[in-house]
């Protein structure tokens, strides 16, 4: 079967592995996306970003201790919740003449495609929610081997998360981030 | 209002789920997401120009 080549012991482990590898890839991208172009992160932004790194904790979860209902729900949650703040970020952006937030990608703007995101996350989690045959008895408070799939996504997150929180205290510093940050606040000569 | 908050809360989340404890993984995430509605209500509550 497909899902022991990837060390892992059910299929839907497979997907819960997959889906987190994905999310580390978005923020992997936002981040590379911002040193590249200079394109710094709105307040909004780094809301959706955070509602990023919070459905992969939920993921993270069902990879490393296996699949469970509240896992489920943490990850469904944080997809509801960065659907809430980049909904609110079209609406800022949506009135005719309006040029919209940082540079667009592939002709939307990074906050309509976090909305497509978070919209089919919260899609694929209930369907995989549906599917996930879960075994509670299996899946208790210890860890398991989550796969070479599941160290990829699970140390490509720890990694995204380390370099983000030192990238946006680079930017905002302790305070709030201005609306339309030009500059990096911590950084002396920019 | 610290918009850093968050990430750092987060990534303690993160640690304590890849060093196996689970119950303070989700309290820390729970954290994050208390921060998380309380910095939406700080950034999200000024008019829209738009008619709903």
């Amino acid at each position: 079967m497909i899902h022991q080549l990837f060390g892992l012991r059910r299929w839907t482990d497979c997907l819960n592995a997959l889906a987190l590898v994905g999310v580390s890839g978005v923020l992997w991208f936002a981040f590379l996306w911002q040193i590249i172009f200079h394109d710094l992160p709105c307040p909004l932004c780094l809301l959706q970003r955070v509602a990023f790194t919070m459905v992969g904790v939920g993921l993270m979860l069902n990879v490393c201790f296996g699949s469970r209902p509240a896992h489920y729900g943490i990850a469904i949650l944080s997809a509801l919740a960065g659907m809430v703040s980049s909904a609110r970020q079209v609406l800022l952006h949506i009135a005719p003449g309006d040029a919209g937030y940082g540079m667009p990608f592939l002709g939307l703007h990074f906050y309509t495609w976090a909305l497509i995101a978070f919209f089919l996350l919260a899609l694929y989690l209930g369907g995989l929610l549906l599917l996930d045959g879960m075994k509670q008895t299996d899946a208790a408070d210890t860890p398991r081997s989550p796969g070479w799939l599941g160290n990829l996504g699970i140390y490509s997150f720890l990694v995204i998360l380390l370099v983000m929180f030192v990238a946006t205290l680079l930017e905002c510093g302790l305070g709030p981030c201005p609306d339309d940050p030009t500059d990096y606040l911590w950084i002396p000569g920019k | 209002m610290i918009i850093v908050l968050p990430f750092f809360t987060v990534l303690i989340s993160a640690w304590f789920a890849w060093r196996g404890r689970r119950a303070t993984a989700m309290g820390w995430w729970a954290v994050t997401a208390v921060i998380y509605v309380a910095w939406c209500f700080y950034h999200m509550t000024t008019p829209l120009k738009i008619s709903l």
